[in-house]
């Protein structure tokens, strides 16, 4: 009895502090001048999304909660349940996760942990299940805690590699086994014609998506990185059909934007690239920082954007045989994951984004805890710089404190950007 | 000029590829009947046991031209060779591998089958990657012996008795042109076993059980055949030289792996390769199913004499994807 109010206190309070810190995020992002219109439909999604706790999709048919990008969601649709990923990026859940975590664990999963132990007695109940790959060491380890709080967990097993084909073979199988748990747990059968239609929509979305990828490198800036990451982030949670319609209506003016000649954010700002651990709402402190101080995102690479919805699932024949293979190798083969060994890949998508892009500097995030990411912060760095380009590595987590001394570095990084550009001319 | 390679970047290439293959296997087995003849040294398989032909498959005359003695292939004959070999070259020079994916009957009717097995709801089968790999080697053994088996008729080898003429043309007799295309003639007799001779009773038995794997194997596996065909074989010596392409830029390519998901032979360096630009493999058919389900611009592109035919292109990728099954 004591217990489950103690409960309820802590839920309250951490609700009060997510609400608070998600419109605090949102002033800041709809701070800047010049916001797209359409953007409206994005601010009060999260606005209604974050006002009272973490609140989940709702409309009579079963959750599925993911907590990685890995997790083949078309699946999760055609057993005709709705896929959220719960990756949070809630400083609020951080500190309540921050009770029963190790404090040198990821924020990501600190928070993500946070956001489930407090919410447990609803989320336990409102989730079929929770799908975790197994990518790195702190996602494998939920697993357990989860099942502890007696929530329902699938493990999806993935390889350590992606180079041969024997790895290609089990995450196959393992994707097919998938399936076949998934709609046991979703209680429908997926059939080809169900695929199809999953396979269909997020095709659709990624077609708007790479339009939209598109518009943010226009040499005329129409739209900032900051509000990029809302869209893909509200990926994470919205009904597919409203996301394709509010973003294609977002494309639509920012079209007529570009015909008009207008430009966001000074056509001079230097041109910059995103990557590393993955900035997920609320938590958008970085990029937006690098914004307020006179840059601009024009690509990234990150899981909870562009790596989310670039890539396209191919398959040749209509049936089940040959769909769930081609979803599998959607997942796995152009995955730049860094919980893959070797992972030339990524290093390689970095450069020709640079290249193609016109990128002038690339900001790299590593939250604290986060080691893949930060040990390959070496490699990158390295080959940017023989490429000429410079790099800006910050090591951070989801407290607001060192708000003040990042962006003191994040400006004079910036500041060398444009300087070198000015010496240049 | 712009927009008539948007249009022809986002056309479905399948599509146009089904009714060229109709259209050509329709010249080159019932041609004959409009007195059609393309030419006698074709790079593909126009059967020439079927008497309704409109040109004529090389390597039947190939083998013929190796049974002569080398005093004969060194003389006047030689130059006769010469001249084969270098029609067969020029007819394949300007469409390279394509007229495996666009002009053999043979692959015609391999697809064909691979149509009917889906039309029938029946999947395809599985298989170990690397033990298919090396089984595909076999088109080399083949094209070697069709070769020495036929010079070992006008020449001793190493003081070996001479085989007599039933070895002739080896090929011809184990190949499924000879026993299947006649068949769209109405003409049957290729189907019986020859007993005039042992030689030929075992070439001839042999011939009906490989016709037999090649339906069942194309049923099975898309373009079962092709793996082994020594006409691939033969092509691939000379595909470097060839006025249309298939290359690659590695730097766009991602590795998602479409074009090795929907490539037919399973050529694994479509997607993996990253350094070569002529990325033509071996059992390469020049399909362009690649080209058309790269989703990145620009990365895998066919090109003639230079001038880019078929590019891969994220929009064209989408229109394809979506329009499907409207
Ligand atoms: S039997 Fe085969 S190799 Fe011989 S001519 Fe006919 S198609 Fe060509
Ligand atoms: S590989 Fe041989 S059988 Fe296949 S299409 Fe080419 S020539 Fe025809
Ligand atoms: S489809 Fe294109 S991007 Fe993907 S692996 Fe093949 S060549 Fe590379
Ligand atoms: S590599 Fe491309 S062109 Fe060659 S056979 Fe495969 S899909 Fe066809």
């Amino acid at each position: 009895m004591i217990e489950s109010e103690r409960q309820a206190r802590v839920r309250k309070s951490t609700s009060l502090h997510l609400a608070m810190e998600a419109a605090e995020t949102l002033r800041q992002i709809t701070e800047f001048p010049d916001n797209p219109e359409s953007m409206a439909y994005f601010y009060d999604l999260y606005q209604s999304r974050f006002k009272d706790g973490m609140i989940l999709p709702q409309n009579g048919k079963k959750l599925v909660g993911t907590m990685c990008l890995q997790v083949p969601d078309e699946l999760i649709v055609a057993a005709g349940a709705v896929p959220v990923r719960l990756c949070s990026g809630a400083y609020a859940f951080d500190q309540a996760g921050g009770d029963f975590m190790p404090a040198k664990s990821c924020p990501l999963v600190r928070a993500t942990m946070g956001m489930l132990q407090v919410n447990n007695d609803t989320m336990k109940d409102n989730l079929s299940t929770i799908v975790i790959p197994t990518t790195c060491d702190q996602k494998r380890s939920s697993v357990e805690m989860l099942r502890n709080m007696d929530y329902p967990v699938t493990v999806l097993e993935m390889p350590a590699s992606k180079e041969s084909d024997e790895a290609r073979t089990y995450w196959q199988e393992s994707v097919k086994q998938f399936a076949l748990s998934i709609q046991k747990t979703c209680g429908r059968k997926i059939t080809a014609k169900a695929l199809n239609a999953a396979v269909r929509t997020k095709l659709e979305a990624g077609k708007l998506f790479r339009s939209l990828q598109q518009l943010r490198t226009e040499s005329h800036p129409v739209i900032l990185g900051k509000d990029i990451w809302l869209v893909s982030n509200s990926y994470f949670f919205d009904d597919p059909d409203q996301w394709c319609k509010a973003v294609g209506k977002l494309i639509a003016e920012l079209d007529s934007r570009k015909s008009a000649g207008f430009s966001a954010i000074n056509r001079k700002a230097p041109r910059l690239l995103f990557t590393g651990s993955p900035p997920i709402f609320p938590n958008l402190k970085l990029p937006i920082l690098v914004e307020q101080a006179g840059g601009l995102v024009v690509a990234d690479e990150t899981c909870s954007s562009e790596r989310l919805l670039h890539d396209a699932v191919v398959f040749d024949e209509k049936n089940l045989n040959d769909m769930v293979p081609a979803i599998a190798d959607r997942y796995l083969k152009p995955c730049t994951c860094p919980c893959l060994t070797p992972n030339t890949d990524r290093a390689k998508k970095i450069l020709e984004m640079v290249r193609s892009n016109r990128v002038e500097g690339v900001v790299y995030q590593a939250f604290s805890g986060c080691l893949p990411y930060e040990m390959e912060q070496r490699g990158i760095s390295d080959m940017l710089s023989r490429e000429g380009v410079p790099m800006l590595f910050v090591e951070t987590d989801y407290s607001p404190e060192d708000q003040g001394q990042l962006s003191t570095r994040v400006e004079a990084f910036i500041e060398s950007i444009k300087v070198r550009k000015r010496k240049k001319q | 000029m712009s927009s008539i390679r948007k249009f022809l970047n986002n056309s479905d290439i399948n599509r146009f590829r089904f009714y060229f293959q109709l259209v050509a296997f329709g010249l080159l087995v019932y041609g004959g009947y409009l007195s059609i003849n393309i030419g006698d040294q074709l790079p593909t398989f126009a059967c020439v046991f079927d008497d309704k032909r409109g040109g004529s498959c090389y390597l039947m005359g190939f083998q013929h031209q190796m049974t002569f003695p080398y005093a004969r292939l060194f003389s006047g004959a030689g130059i006769g060779i010469l001249i084969g070999l270098l029609t067969f070259v020029g007819f394949f020079i300007i469409f390279n591998k394509a007229w495996c994916g666009f002009a053999c009957p043979l692959g015609a009717i391999q697809d064909w089958l691979t149509m009917l097995r889906c039309k029938m709801g029946i999947y395809y089968s599985s298989y170990s990657e690397p033990v298919f790999k090396r089984l595909s080697t076999i088109k080399y053994i083949l094209l070697a012996l069709l070769i020495l088996i036929p010079m070992g008729i006008g020449n001793s080898f190493f003081g070996l008795p001479t085989l007599n003429h039933d070895f002739g043309v080896p090929f011809c007799m184990i190949c499924p042109g000879r026993t299947l295309l006649p068949l769209f003639n109405g003409d049957f007799s290729q189907l019986a076993i020859d007993f005039s001779s042992k030689t030929k009773m075992v070439f001839s038995g042999l011939g009906l059980g490989i016709t037999g794997m090649f339906l069942a194997g194309a049923f099975a596996k898309k373009r079962f055949f092709c793996l082994f065909c020594p006409m691939s074989a033969l092509h691939y010596i000379f595909s470097r030289a060839s006025l249309l392409r298939l290359t690659k830029d590695g730097e766009k390519c991602t590795r998602c792996g479409n074009c090795y998901r929907v490539c037919d032979v399973g050529i694994r360096a479509i997607a993996d390769d990253l350094e070569h630009i002529n990325i033509v493999k071996d059992d390469c058919m020049m399909c362009l199913k690649c080209v058309s389900a790269c989703p990145e611009d620009g990365c895998l592109k066919a090109s003639f004499l230079g001038m880019p035919v078929y590019e891969s292109t994220a929009e064209g990728f989408f229109r394809r994807r979506l329009k499907e099954d409207d």
